[in-house]
């Protein structure tokens, strides 16, 4: 049967609540965490808030998601080869 | 298919060289756009992007040898941009005082408890923020930025991350946590310049989460 978490205060889910975002925390210590989030009317609008940045930053990796001009490999794989890089 | 890789997978020098080059091109080259993307994260600038790019390939190639066969190739890329990028700046990597994972968590809490008493909190639910996030993080410095690029945009775990920054884990919680602070600190002024703000409230920040 697994163990009940432990009850824990609204500063120690604070402190740990990017590790809790960021899926950082062992198993214990999530549940932890989830369960004072579940029951905690002020701590909820903390997680809430800072989800939704962490998906709004996510949001700008995918915007970046694009290649590099081709300048780029161009350059690189040419200064290799001036410095004896041969594949064949 | 000629020189068929040796059975202990190594990559010394003495293996022929064309074999070495070609797992080179095999698995780092394919990597470049990574990198690419990285290092412009952390120059900020084209230019200085493509010069870090071919440093990085180029001091990787020359120090192949010392790749580990099975490890992850694109950290290790990273790693050696980000060396290079300090190297280029020059840059002292221990001027904190103070790196304390635990608090920086509490003050970004304490900084949105008073973005919500200013009533600017929701503006992340409102409004397109990919510009003002695009620009605050060519705002957010070094160490932080790079913590937060490679956890947050690069996706690497705290350990990944602390491997690439050469930093304990601790210190990595610690940028990464403090570089979201910062960022968040110019969203809502972003969003106080904008209008957004919801009420006249000026409430001074609450101290402690828990008052």
């Amino acid at each position: 049967m697994p163990e009940t978490p432990a009850m824990i205060d609204c500063a120690t889910a604070m402190r740990q609540l990017f590790d809790y975002l960021d899926d950082e925390l062992t198993p214990a210590r999530e549940a932890e965490v989830r369960q004072h989030l579940a029951v905690c009317a002020q701590c909820y609008p903390h997680f809430a808030f800072e989800q939704t940045f962490l998906a709004a930053l996510a949001t700008a990796r995918s915007d970046r998601d694009q290649p590099p001009p081709e300048r780029v490999r161009t350059r690189v794989v040419a200064a290799l080869r001036e410095a004896g890089f041969a594949p064949g | 298919m000629t020189n068929p890789p040796p059975a202990t997978g190594s990559n010394a020098p003495s293996q022929s060289s064309p074999d070495r080059d070609r797992r080179f091109e095999r698995e780092a080259l394919p990597y470049l756009d990574d990198v690419y993307r990285f290092a412009l994260s952390l120059t900020r600038d084209e230019s200085d992007a493509d010069d870090l790019v071919q440093d990085t390939f180029l001091r990787a190639w020359r120090s192949w040898h010392t790749f580990v066969p099975g490890s992850e190739c694109r950290r290790w890329l990273f790693t050696i941009c980000r060396n290079s990028f300090l190297r280029s700046r020059e840059r002292d990597r221990g001027h904190l005082s103070l790196e304390d994972g635990n608090v920086e968590a509490l003050a970004a809490i304490v900084i949105h408890a008073g973005a919500m008493r200013e009533g600017v909190d929701g503006l992340l639910a409102r409004i397109d923020l990919a510009p003002a996030i695009d620009a605050a993080l060519r705002k957010l410095t070094e160490p932080f930025r790079s913590a937060v690029v490679l956890v947050d945009l690069e996706d690497q775990s705290y350990e990944a991350a602390s491997e690439i920054l050469g930093v304990p884990i601790g210190t990595v919680r610690s940028r990464l946590f403090r570089g979201r602070r910062m960022l968040q600190e110019m969203l809502f002024e972003y969003a106080k310049d904008a209008g957004f703000a919801g009420t006249a409230d000026r409430s001074p920040f609450r101290e402690n989460p828990d008052a």
